[in-house]
């Protein structure tokens, strides 16, 4: 049985929203972990462990280095060099978002690496979601693959015409100008072109849509869904109720 | 290239809607404001209260909600021509990023597409740009979803700026930046704080360690840090910008019904569009 896209995200979501709330790093690690075997699972681990490392290593680093040697709220000192000490409370904050932003990113991940975008729309579009966004989904992610083949025929382009890349900034920037110049220009051109396709289609038009894909919801996914919602809901709530005295100054 | 749509509008909708729309922008704006001064007010007793978790619900929260209701209230009013630019500047703020990215200089540069489009289409396709790249975004890196409302600023600020007049002289387009970036800066750094603990860069990450060795609370580090770098930065991104759109063709550039009526930019239009 395969997922609806709503059902995956609506999963990924709240799996993220209840890891936040919970804020403790046990669960997080688990919850990152089964992102990971999902997503080994799914097929895509090298592609969401590399998106994730890429974005995860330097937020690790910069956490380490930030709250490890500079925690001023901490009191249990483990070792200190002039203004820098390393104290457990530091640490534990660290680890403590630092695992939590990883779950959250894995999971998201996990869901946008393996949704067929197409299903994504045409789910959108069932539910009422305006058409325009759909559109500018689909659009900016198919758009973006076709983007690195278009920069570099301009670079090539560029080059036949002898634009050299030297080693100085004022080049660099020249060459810079150079390339993005005839990409903006010819991306709007091509934008122009569209929306008069799109306008003689009657995209604008106010009014009810057909699909031509057709979806399967069956009713059990949307029983997942709605538990997976009243879930969030109430780990949200939760953590608000039992947190409020202490965050709300008097 | 006309801006008219080859269809009729259909007036009575669009007239009854226009009040619950006005609503939804107030109500988004306020959701932002709203959830920053609550995190401003009960962030010195949350920090030292283990982890973040309460703050970072109600950034998320108060953030994105705020985020929706400004897209739910803008987006269907867009016209077609400036809907099909906001991909391309979504792709813009990411593939010219990195471009200038390449030139070696030490900013993120992430949202020339976003300016561009709200110097040529207006404050609320700069706002709608600003939130609709943070949720593409989101499908590569999900950390910047949270950012949605201070991207959806920048388009708002960046579009009030065109209108006023200020991508007419050279000279003031980086000043506009400078002043974006300071509310940007500011607005985006509880996000920062509460939901990351910190900043991405370690560049960044330093600047944040210094306040922080001088006893800041995370909250005033990661602000004082946002002043020094976001308003440099989009200062850049905002005379990149203006620099694009001088060197666009006028035929392209006046084709839109924003940079006529509000005389953008510079120069008079071509004389075949002008009718």
């Amino acid at each position: 049985m395969s997922l609806h896209p709503l059902t995956a995200l609506t999963a990924a979501c709240c799996a993220a929203v209840v890891t936040t709330a919970a804020g403790s790093w046990p669960l997080s690690v688990a919850v990152a972990l089964a992102a990971a075997l999902l997503a080994a699972r799914a097929g895509v681990a090298a592609r969401v462990l590399t998106a994730a490392g890429v974005i995860l290593g330097p937020l690790f680093l910069s956490l380490l280095v930030l709250h490890g040697l500079f925690f001023p709220e901490g009191h249990t000192v483990l070792a200190q060099w002039g203004p820098a000490r390393i104290t457990a409370e530091g640490l534990d904050f660290a680890l403590e978002l630092g695992s939590r932003t990883a779950a959250s990113v894995l999971l998201l991940l996990l869901f946008s690496f393996t949704v067929s975008v197409p299903d994504l729309v045409t789910a959108l579009a069932a539910r009422r979601v305006p058409p325009q966004f759909s559109f500018v989904l689909a659009s900016t992610l198919t758009l973006v693959p076709a983007m690195a083949g278009r920069l570099e025929k301009i670079r090539r382009a560029q080059e036949a015409r002898g634009l050299v890349v030297e080693r100085g900034l004022l080049s660099r920037l020249a060459a810079a100008r150079l390339q993005a110049v005839p990409l903006v220009l010819g991306l709007v051109e091509d934008a122009g072109a569209r929306a008069q396709a799109l306008d003689a289609r009657g995209f604008g038009t106010p009014g009810p849509r057909t699909s031509y894909r057709q979806l399967q919801d069956p009713p059990a996914q949307r029983i997942l869904r709605a538990a997976a919602l009243l879930l969030a809901a109430a780990a949200v709530v939760l953590r608000l109720v039992t947190a409020w005295p202490a965050a709300v100054p008097a | 290239m006309s801006q008219q749509p080859l269809t009729l509008p259909d007036a009575g909708s669009r007239a009854g809607a226009a009040p619950r729309r006005r609503m939804l922008e107030i109500a988004g704006a306020a959701a932002i404001a709203a959830t920053y001064v609550f995190l401003v007010l009960t962030q010195p007793v949350e920090i030292a209260n283990g982890p973040a978790s309460f703050s970072a619900l109600v950034a998320l929260g108060g953030f994105l909600l705020g985020a929706v209701l400004l897209l739910a209230a803008v987006l269907p009013v867009l016209p077609t021509s400036t809907l099909v630019l906001m991909p391309v500047a979504i792709v813009l703020n990411v593939v010219l990023g990195q471009l200038m990215g390449s030139t070696g200089l030490p900013f993120y540069l992430d949202a020339i597409g976003t300016v561009l489009i709200a110097v040529l289409a207006g404050p609320a396709a700069g706002a709608a740009t600003g939130v609709l790249g943070s949720i593409v975004w989101s499908f590569f890196n999900p950390t910047v979803l949270p950012f949605a409302a201070g991207a959806a600023l920048i388009g708002f600020l960046a579009g009030l700026a065109a209108r006023a007049g200020l991508f007419r002289r050279f000279y003031f387009a980086p000043v506009a930046g400078f002043l974006t970036g300071i509310l940007a800066g500011v607005v985006s750094a509880p996000i920062a704080a509460f939901v990351f603990g910190g900043t991405a860069g370690l560049g960044t990450g330093a600047i944040v360690s210094a306040f922080r060795a001088m006893g800041d609370t995370l909250l005033a580090a990661i602000t004082k840090q946002a002043l020094i770098s976001d308003p440099m930065d989009k200062a850049i991104v905002f005379t990149i910008a203006a620099l694009l759109a001088y060197a666009l063709p006028r035929r392209t550039t006046f084709q839109y019904a924003f940079v006529r009526r509000f005389r953008v930019l510079a120069g008079k239009a071509p004389s075949d569009s002008a009718a």
